[in-house]
């Protein structure tokens, strides 16, 4: 997925209309910010591409406005030939009764170097922790597993790694498990 | 307090009063992890905890197996509840690749997928009564859980670790009689299951060591994201059964459980709960399954998702687990994603226990309804 | 791990049988002989109802056994007797089997499992004693910092001290080892040395779990033992006495819990928290601190531990049906009339001319028998009471368990007392009432 295609992709399989609600939260993203990109809406599940320096504002956007009050879950995903690592924020809504079924895709990219020093190269990200506090653990697992340092984190430490991990972050596609 | 040396190692500062307690992995009341605690007399001031003793690397050594031989590969974070955990896993494939599963599939899937969750719910109980220090209620739920295993066994073939869920359905169609047995055993089941309110939730000594002990108000349970049955002990209503249904559980007749306290036993009472629910799902759908049908569609050898992503959730003993799936048209998946509910839970744990006293550490940190399997994938 | 002999003569057989023969016959002839000598020259001959046992006596009731009954009726008064088998150590440490068993079964019937199975024919009767021979064959292990003679000290004194609280209690009129005539003064000593033990034995052990251990007992029996003895003040003053014996015998028309039921009750807690059950059993607790004071016990000092913890089991009980259950005191059940006959005087068969009887029976009398049943049926009863909590309660907490013992149960105590006060002023029952 490459962040210069801004077609919005519409998958219909059962539903020939796209469903009003996820029209109007994704349209009311990119009225209030220029620079995203709406990667694509499908029914309960809408995508949003970010840069690193607004992840921020239209985070606190999100909260605030369109009321998805907690993350799912936070994934990183490598990809060499971009030479980016992409981290996705699935976020929800517990309290917003019209949003059960929907989970809105925060995704925003860093850059990636080849050898990594996890905490002390360019591969870094502003921290969600303060708008949503349910991702300081999953930010935590993604420094770890990716090198992703998240500014702003009080707490860029181990996790489910031992203590003595020398090796490059697992995660990684470089990286390859012994033996395969 | 520490001084960052290396990634993993740190000087800290020796407080007089302050003593620092490794909960450690082996200790007969932590499960499989380790929590770091400083007590100041017998009040918890800080505590710490460091999964990671379980961790096998399942997301990286996902991305290379194909999306068929993923599925006993990716059961395995939780052995009892292997159904719930590959359901979303089969729901994302499902998706990716455009099949349709046949309905007598849909129904085995749920009845597969209640009788993990009752499965998984018990051991867990078992678990509780034993760290409290009650053996009569470390007996009675693993005794009864037999009667479900025995089920599991005669459907799938195994006792734990299924490996039922493929993409496309389930793996094989059950023996003629099913319906009689499960109707049997799960009526019996129900059963045992009114006892446990007399020995364990109406027990004068158990509630005193859990009411109001570890309190997770509404709005901290939403800002933590936790999930499960920890949300709905604390008063949210969320249960992705009911919200966001999958295969055939908008056709079947059940209620999600809600508690207003948030204390500790609220959250150890609302797994009993579910379970009565889950008997009653099994009934439903035992009673609406299509009496024949195939269970599973044919799939072409080595699979190729085309060059998108899906994310799929679930409801599973422990909460809401999800998967992110991401291909790039290639038989293996680019990057797989599980969001374990355990592992969400598991920053509620540091914000429960600091200012908790330490003999009501076991009945707090358990009650969060933690696997540390699951949590370290 | 039998040997087959490789080869069998019968000569070798005959040969090995006379020699034992001939060995046994020298060495009786040539230290028996002495011993018996200066056994002869130095005991006095027991005096049996008037007439002297010397050894022409002996010999001849070898041959007419019912001669020997008024021997044996005299050794069953004297202290040896009483100490080691009725109603001391022997009586206790029976029951204490039985309990063992009993609370294995109970208990795994109760959590739906089936207990001890596969030792001896019925239902795992011998499963005692498999473990205590497993027991006595295990090494014993010292750890290396532990102190020497307070370690080895510690299971030997608890075992004694719990030996030493069963010597107190009366089982029948007439049946007690010690009969002290502050009977109940001497049971709280005892009964106090019980945390001195445990915290010896656990200081001594020189190890963090132990440690630990030691000082929640240590918390716990103290903070217990101050309701146990008020709640046991209000006895002594219905009774006038603190001597065990007095304080069955004026049950003998009612038992105490029907005025003291709130003492009773406090003092049923008490006895559990004494006790380390479960759901007192912070001590102990498995899931937290391994064994707790007995982490570092093994072989046959841990066994001298169990020993004397069920001793201390059957104790308690017998002592709360001593003060509040009536001790022996109970309608005749045993013997019935016309057994009763027969053994005093024996069936008559023509009157006036050929009467059948043994001569020197009855070896005990009557009222201690049928007291004994029922001691032993009332002690049983409430042993199983006793037994009960373990399949059905969790464990308490620390400072639940010391905000119980400090506030709830002085206080009930003490509502205890001036009930008992209450009714001695009013006249009602006590010394010099109208009951």
């Amino acid at each position: 997925m490459s962040s210069a295609d801004s077609t919005e992709i519409v998958k219909t399989d059962d539903s020939s209309i796209i469903p009003d609600l996820d029209k109007s939260l994704s349209d009311s993203i990119s009225k209030k910010f220029s620079n995203i990109e709406i990667a694509y809406v499908k029914p309960d599940r809408i995508r949003v591409n970010v840069k690193k320096e607004e992840i921020i504002d239209v985070a606190t956007f999100i909260r605030d406005e369109l009321n998805f009050d907690h993350a799912e879950s936070v994934s990183g995903v490598d990809y060499p030939e971009d030479k980016q690592i992409e981290v996705v924020y699935h976020l929800g809504s517990y309290t917003d009764v019209s949003l059960d079924k929907k989970i809105l895709a925060l995704a925003t990219r860093t850059l990636r170097e080849d050898t990594p020093h996890p905490g002390n190269d360019n591969t870094k990200l502003p921290s969600l922790r303060d708008v949503f506090p349910s991702v300081s653990f999953h930010e935590r697992e993604c420094f770890e597993m990716l090198g992703v340092y998240f500014d702003g984190h009080p707490d860029n430490r181990r996790l489910l790694l031992p203590e003595d991990w020398a090796d490059i972050p697992p995660l990684r596609k470089d990286f390859s498990i012994k033996g395969r | 307090m520490s001084k960052q040396l290396l990634p993993g190692l740190a000087i800290e500062k020796v407080d007089d009063r302050i003593m620092t307690l490794n909960i450690g992995p082996q200790h007969p009341g932590s499960g499989h992890m380790r929590i770091i605690v400083k007590v100041d007399g017998d009040y918890i001031v800080h505590c710490d905890p460091d999964p990671g003793y379980v961790h096998r690397g399942e997301e990286k050594m996902a991305e290379y197996r194909n999306y068929i031989t993923n599925i006993p590969h990716l059961e395995r974070p939780v052995i009892h509840d292997s159904c719930n955990i590959l359901y979303p896993y089969c729901l994302g494939v499902e998706e990716l690749l455009g099949l349709e599963v046949p309905e007598r599939a849909k129904y085995l899937r749920v009845i597969a997928a209640e009788l993990n969750r009752c499965v998984y719910i018990e051991y867990w109980l078992a678990i509780y009564g034993i760290f409290l220090g009650h053996s009569t209620m470390f007996m009675w739920p693993v005794g009864d859980r037999e009667l479900l295993i025995d089920l599991l066994e005669k459907m799938t073939g195994a006792r734990v670790t299924h490996a039922y869920f493929v993409p496309g359905g389930i793996r094989n169609d059950v023996p003629p009689n099913f319906e009689d047995v499960c109707l049997r055993q799960i009526n019996y089941f129900e059963k045992r299951l009114k006892e446990y309110a007399a020995v364990f939730y109406d027990n004068p000594i158990l509630i005193s060591r859990t009411k109001d002990t570890g309190v997770l108000s509404r709005e901290d349970a939403i800002k933590l994201g936790t999930t499960g049955s920890v949300l709905r002990a604390s008063g949210v209503d969320f249960d992705i059964r009911k919200k966001e249904p999958y295969d055939v559980y908008e056709e079947l007749d059940f209620q999600t459980n809600v508690l207003k306290e948030g204390d500790s036993y609220a959250r150890s009472k609302i797994p009993w709960l579910d379970m009565f629910e889950s008997c009653r799902i099994i009934r439903d759908a035992l009673q609406k399954m299509p009496k024949s049908g195939s269970v599973r569609v044919k799939l072409k050898p080595k699979p190729k998702g085309g060059d998108t992503e899906v994310y799929r959730r679930v409801e599973s003993g422990r909460g809401s687990l999800g998967f992110h799936i991401v291909s790039d048209g290639k038989p293996q998946p680019y990057r797989i994603k599980i969001s374990v509910p355990s592992f969400r839970n598991l920053i509620a744990m540091p914000h429960l226990l600091t200012g908790e006293k330490l003999g009501n550490m076991p009945a707090v940190y358990w009650s969060l309804n933690y696997w540390p399997v699951e949590a370290d994938r | 791990m039998s040997v087959i002999a490789p080869k069998f003569r019968l000569s070798y057989l005959i040969k090995g049988i006379t020699d034992n023969i001939f060995w046994i016959i020298v060495l009786v002839t040539l230290l028996g002989i002495p011993a018996i000598q200066i056994v002869l020259i130095f005991i006095d001959f027991p005096v049996i109802d008037g007439e002297v046992w010397n050894p022409f006596r002996v010999f001849d009731a070898m041959t007419h056994p019912e001669r020997v009954l008024p021997l044996v009726k005299n050794f069953m008064q004297t202290d040896l007797f009483k100490i080691v088998a009725f109603p001391g150590f022997g009586f206790a440490a029976l029951i204490a089997a039985g309990t063992i068993f009993v609370e294995r079964k109970m208990l795994a019937k109760l959590q739906l499992r089936v207990g001890p199975f596969y030792c001896g024919k019925v239902e795992g009767i011998l499963q005692l004693m498999a473990d205590g021979l497993k027991l006595i064959s295990k090494e014993i292990i010292i750890p290396a910092k532990a102190d020497k003679p307070l370690f080895w000290a510690g299971p030997v004194l608890f075992a004694a001290t719990a030996a030493a609280f069963v010597a107190l209690i009366p089982v029948a009129p007439g049946m007690v080892v010690a009969d002290v005539g502050m009977g109940l003064l001497a049971v709280f000593a005892v009964i106090g040395f019980f945390p001195i033990i445990t915290i010896v034995s656990a200081w001594s052990a020189n190890s963090k779990f132990p440690f630990i251990g030691g000082i929640r007992a240590l918390y716990q029996m103290v903070s217990f033992e101050i309701p146990l003895i008020l709640s046991l003040l209000g006895i002594v003053m219905l009774t006038g006495s603190l001597d065990l014996v007095e304080i069955v015998e004026s049950q003998a028309n009612f038992p105490w819990i029907i005025f003291m039921p709130i003492g009773a009750i406090v003092f049923f807690i008490c006895i559990l928290a004494e006790l380390e059950r479960i759901p007192f059993d912070l001590p102990e607790a498995e899931s937290e601190i391994v064994a707790g004071w007995l982490t570092e016990f093994s072989g046959m000092m841990y066994g001298l531990v169990q020993l004397g913890t069920y001793l201390k089991l059957y104790a308690f009980a017998a002592l709360f049906v001593v003060l509040f259950l009536g001790g022996w005191n109970g309608p005749w059940i045993f013997p019935m009339e016309p057994i009763a006959e027969i053994i005093t005087d024996g069936v008559v068969l023509m009157p006036d001319a050929l009467t059948l009887e043994v001569v020197g029976l009855p070896l005990f009398s009557q009222e201690m028998i049928n007291g004994t049943i029922w001691f032993i049926l009332k002690t049983v009863a409430v042993i199983f009471v006793i037994l009960l909590p373990r399949g059905v309660f969790p464990r308490i907490r620390i400072d639940l368990l010391l905000h119980i013992g400090w506030y709830k149960l002085i206080v009930l105590a003490f509502v205890n007392i001036f009930i008992a006060l209450g009714l001695v002023y009013s006249g009602i029952i006590g010394p010099g009432g109208v009951l």
